[in-house]
């Protein structure tokens, strides 16, 4: 027994040093944010004497982050509610409606999940360019519907797969029409399911590059992700406000980590337990 | 999650109400066409802007680029490829991490496996070790780039030790491992978070008779957490292949861009650089092509061996 409590502890401590890994380099990069150039260049890991917020301010306004920010937030927002409306609806039909080739069309979305966006961008350039949606906000908020869909559509329809049948009758009973049992039963009921998806998709969203380079050429419609990468090139002489940018791209996230941590979690292991 | 668990509500008997009749008698056609209305959206979008360029792609890599710019070109593309250094780079480096995998897999494995036996402060690890896959590569790979820069603290921290300064980025030998083990870094807590959850099917009584008879951790993995996983480490081997071969692009744009000596090309940057940078998007299309038989093939393989794994165990 002491001999299992001893190895217990020479684990304990590895996976301390490995968590302390985890969570430094955002610590560091937070702290060089608050220094000075002249501070930083001194000495790299000291602790900031007294917090320097006129780095962020900088990143905020004169790299305009400010305008990444809002075009990040506008396109991530439009995309989740999209996805989430007609994943719903879809995982709901798939799960509960019977209708003919209910389960080819299911399988087609299960193998539409297998096919990564590189394979598919230079072609789905083409078909958003003949539609003139490059370059636009519903060009980008649709290219990410389209690649998040399949997923948002396979965990929906697993949440509603396991609403009892039951009261899908009854509501049909009470007089709904299948739109009407959607709407009122089904929406409110797949909440949980709902916000665990739509915290991933925006994650994903928000965190994509590359469908945002392709899709969003032009300067001033940069996401806040694709600002960062050319934060680099304009700051390499000026580490903090550089470290400044990034922090301001991360706190968001950090932010919903901290609230939907379980959230988050669930949903991506719901993805592997019910694969 | 059991079907019958959640509480069915208690419904009153049925009266033929007129909205509920209203509703019925409009009911045949649009009830009918209720699910294929539901469904639409998604099927359309997904055939439009998933399935649809898939097959333009195909059709596109057999067509040619520049002067013979949509005239077909049969296999040209293929030939090009293979010739092409660049592309045979981001081969190999496919290759050295498919070689990497299996480090890839189990560090979370064996992080899950002491957190599910409870190890102290388990609960803080896992929300400590799940955060960074909550970032994006982009900010990942900014970063890094500040700590693992030449003359960055990395270095200051190895040289207290007594150990020279490596070129993590600059040298072509060391960048792809440097760029690889940073996404490892940023990820490994996805695939711990699905052990986790293989972990709350695995029936805990074996683990305890197998402590019973007096079976060594090692022991107690090998012949009662590996069997009763295998469909677990089947989907994080397949998972973390793919987020190898196609989410890494984040961090090659931000951290080398390629470089240093075009040494860390992966497919998915050699179709961004061949699309984006050369304007040869027939090129690119083959390249798109031979990834996605590329993911297909390591999917399948892994796949095969590890049921036959399986069945030995």
């Amino acid at each position: 027994m002491a001999g299992r409590r001893w190895t217990r502890w020479v684990v304990a401590i590895p996976m301390a040093a490995l968590a302390l890994a985890t969570v430094y380099p955002l610590v560091f990069t937070a702290n060089v944010a608050m220094k000075t150039r002249r501070e930083y260049v001194l000495d790299r890991f000291s602790l900031s004497d007294a917090p320097r917020w006129d780095n962020i301010a900088s990143a905020w306004t004169s790299v305009g982050m400010s305008r990444y920010f809002l075009n990040s937030a506008v396109v991530v927002t439009c995309s989740v509610a999209l996805l989430l409306l007609f994943g719903s609806m879809a995982g709901f039909a798939l799960a509960r409606l019977r209708f003919r080739g209910s389960s080819a069309l299911y399988l087609g979305f299960l193998a539409a999940l297998f096919i990564p966006f590189q394979v598919i961008m230079v072609p789905l350039t083409r078909v958003l360019a003949g539609t003139g949606l490059v370059d636009t906000y519903p060009g980008l908020v649709l290219a990410y519907v389209a690649q998040f869909l399949p997923f948002t559509v396979f965990l929906m329809t697993s949440y509603y797969s396991t609403v009892p049948a039951e009261v899908v009758d009854a509501a049909r009973i009470d007089g709904n029409t299948a739109f009407g049992v959607y709407w009122r039963i089904m929406l409110p009921m797949g909440v949980p399911a709902l916000i665990s998806v739509g915290v991933l998709n925006a994650l994903f969203c928000w965190n994509d590059v590359l469908i945002a380079l392709l899709v969003m050429p032009s300067a001033e419609h940069r996401t806040l992700m694709v600002g960062v990468t050319s934060l680099r090139g304009q700051y390499s002489d000026d580490i903090p406000v550089f470290a400044s940018g990034v922090l301001v791209a991360a706190v968001p996230v950090l932010v919903v980590y901290l609230f939907l941590q379980r959230q988050i979690a669930d949903g991506v292991s719901a993805g592997a337990t019910k694969g | 999650m059991p079907p019958g668990a959640a509480p069915t509500p208690v419904r009153p008997a049925p009266t033929p109400q007129p909205l509920g009749a209203v509703a019925r008698r409009r009911g045949p056609r649009t009830e009918l066409l209720a699910p294929f209305v539901l469904v639409a959206p998604a099927v359309l979008i997904i055939v439009g802007l998933r399935l649809w360029p898939l097959v333009l792609g195909i059709n596109f890599s057999f067509t040619g680029d520049g002067d013979r710019n949509g005239m077909p070109v049969g296999l040209d593309n293929y030939v090009t490829l293979l010739g092409d250094p660049l592309f045979r780079t981001a081969l190999r480096n496919v290759g050295l991490l498919v070689l990497l995998l299996p480090v890839a897999v189990a560090i979370p494995g064996l992080l899950a496996t002491f957190i599910y036996l409870r190890t102290p402060g388990h609960r803080v690890y896992r929300a400590v070790y799940f955060f960074p896959a909550v970032l994006s590569p982009v900010i990942v790979g900014a970063i890094f780039n500040l700590l693992l820069a030449y003359d960055g603290p990395f270095n200051e921290v190895l040289a207290v030790v007594g150990l020279g300064p490596v070129d993590w980025l600059g040298d072509p030998d060391v960048a792809i491992f440097a760029v690889a083990g940073v996404h490892v870094w940023a990820t490994f807590g996805m695939a711990l978070v699905v052990f986790l959850a293989g972990f709350a099917n695995l029936d805990p009584s074996l683990l305890d008779a197998a402590r019973v008879d007096g079976a060594s951790l090692p022991q107690s993995i090998r012949h009662v957490i590996v069997p009763g996983l295998t469909r677990t480490i089947q989907f994080v081997f397949v998972t973390t292949m793919i987020g190898l071969l196609t989410s890494m692009f984040g961090l090659l744009f931000v951290m080398t861009g390629g470089g240093p000596e075009a040494s860390t090309y992966l497919p998915e940057y050699y179709i961004w650089v061949q699309q984006g940078q050369f304007n040869q998007p027939a090129l690119a299309s083959a390249a798109s092509t031979a990834l996605f038989l590329i993911m297909l093939l390591v999917g399948l393989a892994q796949i095969g061996v590890l049921r036959r794994a399986g069945r030995e165990g």
